[in-house]
Protein backbone atom coordinates (compact mmCIF):
# COMPACT_ATOMS: atom_id res chain seq x y z
CA UNK A 1 0.00 0.00 0.00
CA UNK A 2 1.49 3.50 -1.27
CA UNK A 3 1.88 6.13 2.01
CA UNK A 4 1.67 9.94 1.11
CA UNK A 5 5.22 10.30 1.11
CA UNK A 6 5.47 8.05 -1.92
CA UNK A 7 3.10 10.07 -3.73
CA UNK A 8 4.68 12.16 -6.33
CA UNK A 9 1.95 13.46 -8.83
CA UNK A 10 0.09 16.35 -7.51
CA UNK A 11 -2.95 16.63 -9.96
CA UNK A 12 -4.97 19.48 -10.39
CA UNK A 13 -4.14 21.27 -7.48
CA UNK A 14 -2.87 24.72 -7.54
CA UNK A 15 -2.54 25.40 -3.78
CA UNK A 16 -0.64 22.80 -2.18
CA UNK A 17 -3.22 19.86 -1.48
CA UNK A 18 -1.97 17.03 -3.47
CA UNK A 19 -5.80 15.66 -4.97
CA UNK A 20 -3.87 12.15 -5.78
CA UNK A 21 -6.41 9.49 -4.56
CA UNK A 22 -5.16 7.56 -1.43
CA UNK A 23 -6.20 3.78 -1.68
CA UNK A 24 -7.66 3.68 1.47
CA UNK A 25 -9.99 6.16 1.38
CA UNK A 26 -10.77 5.15 -2.12
CA UNK A 27 -11.62 2.08 -0.75
CA UNK A 28 -13.89 3.75 1.79
CA UNK A 29 -15.19 5.87 -0.32
CA UNK A 30 -16.60 2.81 -2.68
CA UNK A 31 -17.72 0.36 -0.10
CA UNK A 32 -18.70 2.87 3.36
CA UNK A 33 -22.55 2.94 3.80
CA UNK A 34 -23.20 6.35 3.89
CA UNK A 35 -25.76 8.23 6.86
CA UNK A 36 -28.26 8.54 4.56
CA UNK A 37 -28.63 5.14 3.50
CA UNK A 38 -28.38 3.43 7.07
CA UNK A 39 -30.58 6.04 8.34
CA UNK A 40 -33.26 4.91 5.82
CA UNK A 41 -32.65 0.89 6.19
CA UNK A 42 -33.00 1.04 10.22
CA UNK A 43 -35.72 3.96 9.88
CA UNK A 44 -33.62 6.54 11.94
CA UNK A 45 -34.84 9.98 11.65
CA UNK A 46 -31.45 11.45 13.15
CA UNK A 47 -30.04 13.59 9.81
CA UNK A 48 -26.64 12.66 11.32
CA UNK A 49 -24.29 10.00 12.04
CA UNK A 50 -23.79 9.97 15.34
CA UNK A 51 -20.14 10.74 14.99
CA UNK A 52 -20.35 13.90 13.22
CA UNK A 53 -19.98 16.16 16.21
CA UNK A 54 -16.68 14.09 17.25
CA UNK A 55 -15.03 14.49 13.73
CA UNK A 56 -16.18 18.18 14.53
CA UNK A 57 -13.88 18.09 17.73
CA UNK A 58 -11.04 16.87 15.87
CA UNK A 59 -11.07 19.48 13.47
CA UNK A 60 -11.04 22.14 15.90
CA UNK A 61 -8.49 20.44 18.35
CA UNK A 62 -6.28 20.38 15.09
CA UNK A 63 -6.81 23.92 14.26
CA UNK A 64 -6.04 25.35 17.92
CA UNK A 65 -6.88 28.70 18.22
CA UNK A 66 -6.41 29.13 14.11
CA UNK A 67 -9.89 29.05 13.69
CA UNK A 68 -10.74 32.38 15.40
CA UNK A 69 -7.14 34.03 14.36
CA UNK A 70 -6.79 35.85 11.52
CA UNK A 71 -4.24 33.73 9.02
CA UNK A 72 -1.59 35.73 9.08
CA UNK A 73 -1.56 36.02 12.87
CA UNK A 74 -1.49 32.33 13.09
CA UNK A 75 2.23 30.99 13.87
CA UNK A 76 3.44 28.85 11.80
CA UNK A 77 3.29 25.31 14.16
CA UNK A 78 1.65 26.70 16.42
CA UNK A 79 -1.28 23.68 15.56
CA UNK A 80 -1.31 20.43 13.77
CA UNK A 81 -3.95 21.58 11.14
CA UNK A 82 -4.89 25.01 10.39
CA UNK A 83 -8.47 26.17 10.18
CA UNK A 84 -8.34 28.11 6.83
CA UNK A 85 -5.95 25.04 5.08
CA UNK A 86 -8.40 22.53 6.17
CA UNK A 87 -11.45 24.27 5.09
CA UNK A 88 -9.47 25.19 2.22
CA UNK A 89 -8.31 21.54 1.16
CA UNK A 90 -11.45 20.22 1.86
CA UNK A 91 -13.13 22.51 -0.41
CA UNK A 92 -10.63 21.51 -3.48
CA UNK A 93 -11.10 18.11 -2.18
CA UNK A 94 -15.00 17.96 -2.06
CA UNK A 95 -15.29 19.53 -5.89
CA UNK A 96 -12.70 16.66 -7.10
CA UNK A 97 -11.66 13.48 -5.54
CA UNK A 98 -14.83 13.31 -3.47
CA UNK A 99 -17.03 14.94 -5.36
CA UNK A 100 -19.30 12.10 -4.59
CA UNK A 101 -19.58 11.29 -1.57
CA UNK A 102 -22.24 13.16 0.78
CA UNK A 103 -21.53 15.31 3.76
CA UNK A 104 -20.30 14.69 6.64
CA UNK A 105 -18.48 11.62 5.34
CA UNK A 106 -16.76 13.79 2.39
CA UNK A 107 -15.68 16.25 5.47
CA UNK A 108 -14.01 13.03 7.07
CA UNK A 109 -12.13 11.83 3.70
CA UNK A 110 -11.44 14.98 3.65
CA UNK A 111 -9.46 15.80 6.81
CA UNK A 112 -8.10 11.65 6.57
CA UNK A 113 -7.07 13.08 3.26
CA UNK A 114 -5.17 16.18 4.66
CA UNK A 115 -3.76 14.65 7.74
CA UNK A 116 -2.13 11.66 5.45
CA UNK A 117 -1.07 13.93 2.67
CA UNK A 118 0.69 16.19 5.32
CA UNK A 119 2.16 13.18 7.15
CA UNK A 120 0.74 13.75 9.93
CA UNK A 121 -0.73 9.91 9.97
CA UNK A 122 0.14 7.65 7.47
CA UNK A 123 -1.87 5.71 5.57
CA UNK A 124 -0.64 1.93 6.30
CA UNK A 125 -0.39 3.52 10.10
CA UNK A 126 -4.38 4.07 9.52
CA UNK A 127 -5.54 1.17 7.90
CA UNK A 128 -4.16 -1.05 10.68
CA UNK A 129 -6.16 0.99 13.29
CA UNK A 130 -9.34 0.89 11.19
CA UNK A 131 -8.66 -3.02 11.38
CA UNK A 132 -8.11 -2.84 15.32
CA UNK A 133 -10.95 -0.59 15.54
CA UNK A 134 -13.40 -2.97 13.26
CA UNK A 135 -12.60 -6.00 15.64
CA UNK A 136 -13.07 -4.17 18.69
CA UNK A 137 -16.73 -2.43 18.06
CA UNK A 138 -18.19 -5.80 16.35
CA UNK A 139 -16.33 -8.15 18.59
CA UNK A 140 -19.53 -7.62 21.54
CA UNK B 1 -42.50 -0.31 38.28
CA UNK B 2 -41.43 -0.12 34.67
CA UNK B 3 -43.05 0.40 31.68
CA UNK B 4 -42.11 -2.11 29.27
CA UNK B 5 -44.60 -1.39 26.28
CA UNK B 6 -42.75 1.31 24.45
CA UNK B 7 -40.89 0.49 21.74
CA UNK B 8 -37.65 1.76 21.88
CA UNK B 9 -36.24 4.64 18.87
CA UNK B 10 -35.16 2.88 16.01
CA UNK B 11 -30.91 2.50 15.91
CA UNK B 12 -28.53 2.00 13.35
CA UNK B 13 -27.37 -1.80 14.11
CA UNK B 14 -24.54 -1.61 12.45
CA UNK B 15 -20.82 -0.39 11.86
CA UNK B 16 -19.69 1.97 8.95
CA UNK B 17 -16.66 2.33 7.10
CA UNK B 18 -16.64 6.01 8.37
CA UNK B 19 -17.58 5.39 11.62
CA UNK B 20 -14.34 2.99 12.13
CA UNK B 21 -12.41 5.96 9.86
CA UNK B 22 -13.62 8.83 12.15
CA UNK B 23 -12.50 6.98 15.86
CA UNK B 24 -9.13 5.70 13.44
CA UNK B 25 -8.08 9.19 12.87
CA UNK B 26 -8.89 10.07 16.74
CA UNK B 27 -7.10 7.80 18.36
CA UNK B 28 -4.14 7.98 16.27
CA UNK B 29 -4.40 11.24 16.83
CA UNK B 30 -4.29 11.31 20.22
CA UNK B 31 -1.89 8.73 20.31
CA UNK B 32 0.90 11.03 18.12
CA UNK B 33 0.17 13.89 20.82
CA UNK B 34 -1.86 16.01 18.68
CA UNK B 35 -4.54 16.64 21.23
CA UNK B 36 -5.53 14.55 24.23
CA UNK B 37 -8.14 12.71 25.09
CA UNK B 38 -9.36 14.75 27.42
CA UNK B 39 -9.31 17.21 25.90
CA UNK B 40 -11.48 16.10 23.08
CA UNK B 41 -14.07 14.98 25.25
CA UNK B 42 -14.56 18.17 26.93
CA UNK B 43 -14.74 20.09 23.51
CA UNK B 44 -16.96 17.21 22.30
CA UNK B 45 -19.01 18.15 25.31
CA UNK B 46 -19.43 21.22 24.33
CA UNK B 47 -20.03 20.60 20.71
CA UNK B 48 -23.02 18.63 22.18
CA UNK B 49 -24.57 21.32 23.59
CA UNK B 50 -24.78 23.85 20.96
CA UNK B 51 -27.78 24.87 19.27
CA UNK B 52 -29.92 27.34 17.46
CA UNK B 53 -32.05 27.91 20.27
CA UNK B 54 -29.89 30.43 22.20
CA UNK B 55 -30.09 33.27 19.37
CA UNK B 56 -33.88 32.51 18.98
CA UNK B 57 -34.32 33.25 22.32
CA UNK B 58 -32.48 36.57 22.32
CA UNK B 59 -34.41 37.59 19.14
CA UNK B 60 -37.77 36.70 20.90
CA UNK B 61 -36.44 38.51 23.84
CA UNK B 62 -35.77 41.64 21.55
CA UNK B 63 -39.07 41.70 20.33
CA UNK B 64 -40.73 41.70 23.46
CA UNK B 65 -38.17 44.22 24.98
CA UNK B 66 -36.50 47.24 22.97
CA UNK B 67 -33.69 48.23 25.52
CA UNK B 68 -32.64 44.32 25.47
CA UNK B 69 -33.32 45.21 21.38
CA UNK B 70 -30.79 48.00 21.64
CA UNK B 71 -28.52 46.00 23.42
CA UNK B 72 -28.42 43.21 21.12
CA UNK B 73 -27.86 45.86 18.17
CA UNK B 74 -24.86 47.36 20.02
CA UNK B 75 -23.60 45.08 21.94
CA UNK B 76 -24.06 41.44 21.11
CA UNK B 77 -21.52 39.84 23.40
CA UNK B 78 -22.88 41.25 26.21
CA UNK B 79 -26.69 40.91 25.26
CA UNK B 80 -25.78 36.83 24.83
CA UNK B 81 -25.36 36.80 28.59
CA UNK B 82 -29.24 36.93 28.99
CA UNK B 83 -29.95 33.42 27.07
CA UNK B 84 -26.44 32.28 29.09
CA UNK B 85 -23.95 32.72 26.42
CA UNK B 86 -21.06 34.04 27.68
CA UNK B 87 -18.40 34.26 24.40
CA UNK B 88 -15.06 34.39 27.08
CA UNK B 89 -16.14 31.94 29.37
CA UNK B 90 -18.71 29.09 27.57
CA UNK B 91 -16.48 27.70 25.50
CA UNK B 92 -14.12 25.05 27.32
CA UNK B 93 -11.03 27.18 26.43
CA UNK B 94 -8.47 26.35 28.92
CA UNK B 95 -6.47 23.94 27.24
CA UNK B 96 -5.58 25.90 24.26
CA UNK B 97 -8.34 24.92 22.12
CA UNK B 98 -10.22 27.30 19.50
CA UNK B 99 -11.68 30.22 22.06
CA UNK B 100 -14.36 31.24 19.66
CA UNK B 101 -14.35 33.99 21.00
CA UNK B 102 -15.06 36.64 18.76
CA UNK B 103 -17.30 40.14 18.20
CA UNK B 104 -20.83 38.63 17.74
CA UNK B 105 -22.71 41.39 15.92
CA UNK B 106 -26.33 41.01 15.49
CA UNK B 107 -27.78 42.11 12.82
CA UNK B 108 -31.18 43.70 13.14
CA UNK B 109 -33.76 43.77 9.97
CA UNK B 110 -35.93 46.66 9.61
CA UNK B 111 -39.13 46.93 7.22
CA UNK B 112 -36.66 48.02 4.75
CA UNK B 113 -33.69 46.33 5.39
CA UNK B 114 -32.95 42.70 4.99
CA UNK B 115 -29.65 41.11 6.01
CA UNK B 116 -28.24 37.58 5.64
CA UNK B 117 -25.08 36.00 6.18
CA UNK B 118 -22.18 33.86 4.83
CA UNK B 119 -18.20 33.44 5.07
CA UNK B 120 -17.02 33.83 1.82
CA UNK B 121 -13.69 33.03 3.37
CA UNK B 122 -14.63 29.16 4.35
CA UNK B 123 -17.56 28.34 6.86
CA UNK B 124 -16.87 31.10 10.00
CA UNK B 125 -20.48 30.71 12.24
CA UNK B 126 -21.27 31.77 15.65
CA UNK B 127 -21.12 28.12 16.98
CA UNK B 128 -21.43 29.21 20.56
CA UNK B 129 -24.78 30.75 20.16
CA UNK B 130 -25.97 28.99 16.15
CA UNK B 131 -24.83 25.48 16.81
CA UNK B 132 -23.29 24.25 13.64
CA UNK B 133 -23.46 25.48 10.29
CA UNK B 134 -25.84 23.38 7.52
CA UNK B 135 -23.88 21.87 5.04
CA UNK B 136 -25.48 24.46 1.90
CA UNK B 137 -23.63 27.22 4.52
CA UNK B 138 -20.49 25.81 4.04
CA UNK B 139 -20.45 25.42 0.24
CA UNK B 140 -18.25 27.12 -2.51
CA UNK B 141 -21.28 27.87 -4.34
CA UNK B 142 -23.33 29.88 -1.59
CA UNK B 143 -20.54 31.23 -0.20
CA UNK B 144 -19.68 32.76 -4.09
CA UNK B 145 -23.44 34.06 -5.24
CA UNK B 146 -24.81 35.26 -2.38
CA UNK B 147 -22.08 37.97 -2.63
CA UNK B 148 -22.69 38.52 -5.58
CA UNK B 149 -26.68 38.09 -6.37
CA UNK B 150 -28.47 38.09 -2.79
CA UNK B 151 -31.40 38.73 -4.39
CA UNK B 152 -31.46 35.56 -6.79
CA UNK B 153 -29.93 33.34 -3.89
CA UNK B 154 -32.78 34.04 -1.60
CA UNK B 155 -35.20 33.77 -3.91
CA UNK B 156 -33.97 30.61 -4.53
CA UNK B 157 -34.54 29.83 -0.66
CA UNK B 158 -38.53 30.73 -0.96
CA UNK B 159 -37.69 34.18 0.14
CA UNK B 160 -38.91 36.87 -2.81
CA UNK B 161 -38.26 40.11 -1.32
CA UNK B 162 -39.83 43.32 -2.53
CA UNK B 163 -37.37 45.75 -4.58
CA UNK B 164 -37.37 48.08 -2.14
CA UNK B 165 -35.99 46.02 0.29
CA UNK B 166 -31.81 47.18 0.57
CA UNK B 167 -29.93 43.65 1.36
CA UNK B 168 -26.98 43.53 3.29
CA UNK B 169 -24.96 40.76 3.18
CA UNK B 170 -22.58 40.27 6.53
CA UNK B 171 -19.45 38.27 5.78
CA UNK B 172 -18.29 36.33 8.69
CA UNK B 173 -14.45 36.01 9.79
CA UNK B 174 -12.11 34.53 12.28
CA UNK B 175 -13.19 37.84 14.71
CA UNK B 176 -16.62 38.62 14.03
CA UNK B 177 -19.60 36.49 13.73
CA UNK B 178 -22.81 37.54 12.97
CA UNK B 179 -26.63 36.55 13.18
CA UNK B 180 -29.57 38.65 11.94
CA UNK B 181 -32.76 39.41 13.64
CA UNK B 182 -35.78 39.30 11.20
CA UNK B 183 -38.70 41.65 12.01
CA UNK B 184 -41.31 40.14 14.25
CA UNK B 185 -43.95 38.72 11.78
CA UNK B 186 -47.25 39.49 11.72
CA UNK B 187 -50.09 37.13 13.47
CA UNK B 188 -47.82 36.71 16.94
CA UNK B 189 -49.71 39.64 18.72
CA UNK B 190 -50.03 38.72 22.38
CA UNK B 191 -47.50 35.64 21.87
CA UNK B 192 -44.92 35.15 24.77
CA UNK B 193 -41.24 34.65 24.18
CA UNK B 194 -41.61 30.81 24.66
CA UNK B 195 -43.92 31.10 21.49
CA UNK B 196 -42.05 33.38 19.51
CA UNK B 197 -38.71 32.15 20.15
CA UNK B 198 -40.12 28.51 18.14
CA UNK B 199 -40.51 30.42 15.33
CA UNK B 200 -37.18 31.86 15.00
CA UNK B 201 -35.25 28.91 13.08
CA UNK B 202 -31.63 28.37 12.31
CA UNK B 203 -32.26 29.70 8.67
CA UNK B 204 -34.08 32.80 10.33
CA UNK B 205 -30.92 33.34 12.01
CA UNK B 206 -29.11 32.93 9.33
CA UNK B 207 -31.32 35.16 7.15
CA UNK B 208 -32.47 32.98 4.04
CA UNK B 209 -35.89 33.09 6.07
CA UNK B 210 -38.05 34.97 7.94
CA UNK B 211 -40.04 33.78 10.52
CA UNK B 212 -43.81 32.43 10.04
CA UNK B 213 -46.61 31.57 12.81
CA UNK B 214 -46.56 27.92 12.17
CA UNK B 215 -42.91 27.13 11.15
CA UNK B 216 -40.60 25.58 13.49
CA UNK B 217 -38.49 23.76 11.38
CA UNK B 218 -35.74 24.33 8.47
CA UNK B 219 -36.61 23.43 4.76
CA UNK B 220 -34.36 21.18 3.26
CA UNK B 221 -32.53 22.88 0.90
CA UNK B 222 -30.90 21.71 -2.14
CA UNK B 223 -27.04 21.97 -2.41
CA UNK B 224 -25.86 23.26 -5.28
CA UNK B 225 -22.08 22.43 -6.69
CA UNK B 226 -19.55 25.37 -7.60
CA UNK B 227 -18.98 25.40 -11.58
CA UNK B 228 -15.65 26.53 -11.62
CA UNK B 229 -12.34 25.33 -9.64
CA UNK B 230 -12.09 25.97 -5.90
CA UNK B 231 -9.39 28.46 -5.56
CA UNK B 232 -8.08 29.60 -2.03
CA UNK B 233 -4.94 32.39 -1.91
CA UNK B 234 -4.13 32.13 2.04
Amino acid sequence: MSTSSNETSIQGSEHGVDITPIPLLQDIQAHGRVWTDLATQYGVTNPDPPWKITLEATCDLLAGDSCVKPYDQVAPGSCALPSLERRAEEDELSATIYEDVPFPERQLLALAHSMIKRGLVNEDELAHRMKEVEQRLNSA
Amino acid sequence: MSDHDHKPAPMVDEVSDFEILEMAVRELAIEKGLFSAEDHRVWTEYVHTLGPLPAARMVAKAWLDPEYKKLCDTDGVEASKAVGVNWVTSPPTQFGTPSDYCNLRVLVDTPTVKHVVVCTLCSCYPRPILGQSPEWYRTPNYRRRLVRWPRQVLAEFGLQLPSDVEIRVGDSNQKTRYFVMPVRPEGTEGWNEDQLTEIVTRDCLIGVAVPKPGVTSNAKRPVIKAIHPVHHGH
